[in-house]
């Protein structure tokens, strides 16, 4: 009744048109000459934080919003019969902004691409209909996300609904245990959201790609998911893994059962990275939740995680060969190139465990093991060749020395007797007197 | 007088000694004209990826709404003629999981087979999981010649 009430004083009042909105900025209204020279506190923190608001940006005033005449300097600028609004209550906020974001006339003058459906959607999620229905004094409204007087476009880094800040603003209050207390979930979401595979993309490797809470949950029309369609919302990015679940058996049955989909194996908030060790009945194996060993299920999974494993090490094994045969400069590189395929091939196969059947898993799986054995071929033929120039090396290097050493043996066999004659004679040559005695060997000596 | 040193046998030290060198001199020539043989015929070597490549196709193999997946060194690079005949080139390593892209004439953009990725004509991730562009190249026609090249 109150938002009806708003809703009809606001438009009693007109909407601001683009040229008297811009004339009648907020420098230009006399609300800011009493309101900034206010002392710190809620009557001029408004005004000091309002340059920054996308709002201000755009030519709006504090009239914009609260009404009033800002022509008037004094308390009559807050004249009620004025259509100044005094205290705007909770369940006010959707209507007064929607009065302008709503109106797709209006908005195309500044945005054309913003969509005008915010106030309809926030009317059909759980804060708007906990407001409409129990008026509910904690629920969140347009403010509780865009603070207002320092409403900044998603797109700039420093405001509250920019990707990097959006669990930070939903957990203001849904990890706030005393606030969420009366409504019985848990408040463990954010900082679940923080450590999962989504929140290192987004939070630590800065992969604005990488989802937060409304890529899931919405925005304006915040709600959990529904079990149904739980695979719609991880399917807007995992599209082919949605397709081959949605053909499967799970697929089927889950929705019939009450189990959510996606969120039975990868859990919602706390997603985990996937790998390989998930499949299986071992140990962190989600198909042991529920099969056994014995079961059907169980038997496909384990032929799942078998074709998998073997792609795997065979694509490790392959690359770890062709990686020694470049490091030992031998040309591998088309053996590498095609070895992508493989790559490629692991992928589609990990993709397609979704549909929880062995033999398409094997389809993938065998187009892999075709292309590491022909790796492996060529591998080995590299190897091989590296082999080759080792072993001719060496037996290049054994007959050199060979060669050196029996050199140095004929040299000295055809130098010896030679060198013994000319040493013979030479010393029959000397005589006595000059050959060195003691004494010569003294004045060595002394000298 | 007769020398005895002219009919005495050569002693066996010295015959091997010979036989030795003989022999060593023999495998040493075949040692080196054997791998020197060898050296003369190329091995297969790849063209030098770190800058640029030649592309085994000549310009008109390549229609304009198609691509092909080509070598670049030891990974994939992906050629595209877009529908208004430029050629354009890019690495062909989906920038998810690094699975090979194609180009879909039907969609005109170059695909990720593996998890549904999209990406422009230019390379742009549009949709789909991948959280960033592909590295594209820079494409220069000579003749008949296609050469692609990293930018530096």
């Amino acid at each position: 009744m109150l938002a009806t009430c708003v809703g009809a004083m606001i438009l009693l009042l007109g909407r601001p048109d683009v040229t008297s909105a811009q004339s009648d900025s907020v420098a230009a209204e006399t609300c800011v000459t009493c309101h900034q020279a206010m002392p710190d506190g809620p009557l001029s923190d408004p005004v000091k934080r309002y340059g920054d608001d996308v709002h201000s940006g755009k030519g709006f005033g504090c009239v914009a919003c609260h009404g009033g005449d800002g022509t008037v300097l004094g308390p009559e600028a807050m004249d009620p019969a004025r259509g100044f609004l005094r205290d705007l209550s909770r369940p006010q906020i959707p209507t007064m902004c929607g009065h302008c974001h709503s109106d797709p006339t209006f908005m195309r003058q500044y945005n054309p691409g913003l969509r005008v459906d915010q106030e309809a959607e926030y009317q059909t999620s759980v804060h708007g209909r906990r407001l409409a229905e129990e008026n509910d004094s904690l629920v969140a409204t347009c403010i509780s996300c865009h603070p207002a007087h320092g409403i900044r476009p998603p797109s700039d880094p420093l405001s509250s609904v920019h990707p990097l800040n959006v669990s930070k603003t939903c957990g203001a209050c849904h990890a706030n245990a005393d606030y969420m207390a009366d409504y019985g979930i848990p408040t463990d979401q954010a900082t679940k959201y923080e450590g999962s595979v989504h929140g290192e993309a987004l939070l630590v490797a800065r992969d604005l790609s990488a989802p937060t809470c409304n890529d899931c949950h919405g925005n304006h029309g915040a709600a959990p998911p529904g079990v149904s369609w739980v695979g719609n919302t991880c399917g807007q990015c995992h599209s082919v893994q949605e397709q081959h679940f949605q053909t499967s058996r799970h697929g089927e049955l889950f929705p019939l059962i009450g189990i959510p989909g996606c969120a039975a194996c990868h859990n919602n908030h706390d997603i985990p990275a996937a790998s390989d060790e998930m499949i299986g009945m071992g140990e962190g194996a989600v198909c042991a939740k529920c099969h056994t060993e014995e079961s059907e299920g169980g038997t496909q999974a384990l032929v799942i995680r078998r074709l998998i494993d073997s792609l795997r090490t065979q694509l490790d094994s392959a690359r770890h060969l062709l990686e020694s045969a470049e490091n030992s400069g031998i040309e591998v590189s088309q053996a590498q190139y095609d070895l992508e395929g493989a790559h490629s091939a692991l992928v589609e196969s990990r993709a397609a465990v979704h549909t929880f059947r062995a033999a398409a898993v094997d389809s993938s799986v065998s187009v892999g093991l075709a292309i590491t054995d022909n790796a492996f071929v060529s591998g080995i033929k590299a190897l091989g060749e590296l082999r080759f120039r080792r072993t001719g090396l060496a037996v290049f290097a054994l007959i050199t020395v060979v060669l050196i050493v029996a050199l140095l043996l004929k040299i000295k066999e055809i130098e010896g007797p030679t060198m013994s004659y000319i040493m013979f004679t030479r010393e029959l040559r000397v005589p006595d007197d000059r050959r060195p005695g003691p004494s010569d060997r003294h004045d060595e000596e002394s000298s | 007088m007769i020398d005895p040193s002219a009919t005495a046998p050569e002693p066996p030290r010295r015959k091997f000694l010979d036989w030795l060198l003989g022999t060593s001199v023999g495998a040493l020539v075949l040692a080196i004209l054997y791998p020197a043989t060898r050296y003369m015929i190329p091995p297969e070597a790849a063209e030098s990826s770190s800058a640029s490549v030649t592309l085994p196709f000549a310009p008109d193999d390549v229609a304009p709404n198609t691509g092909r997946v080509f070598k670049f060194g030891n990974r994939p690079g992906l050629l595209i003629r877009t529908p208004t005949n430029e050629l354009k080139a890019f690495s062909a390593a989906c920038t998810h999981l690094g699975c090979i892209v194609q180009y879909r004439p039907d969609l005109a953009e170059i695909w990720c087979a593996c998890h549904n990725g999209h990406f422009d004509l230019n390379g742009r991730n549009v949709a789909g999981p991948p959280p960033s562009p592909l590295e594209d190249f820079t494409v220069n026609v000579r003749g008949d010649e296609i050469i692609v090249g990293r930018k530096t």
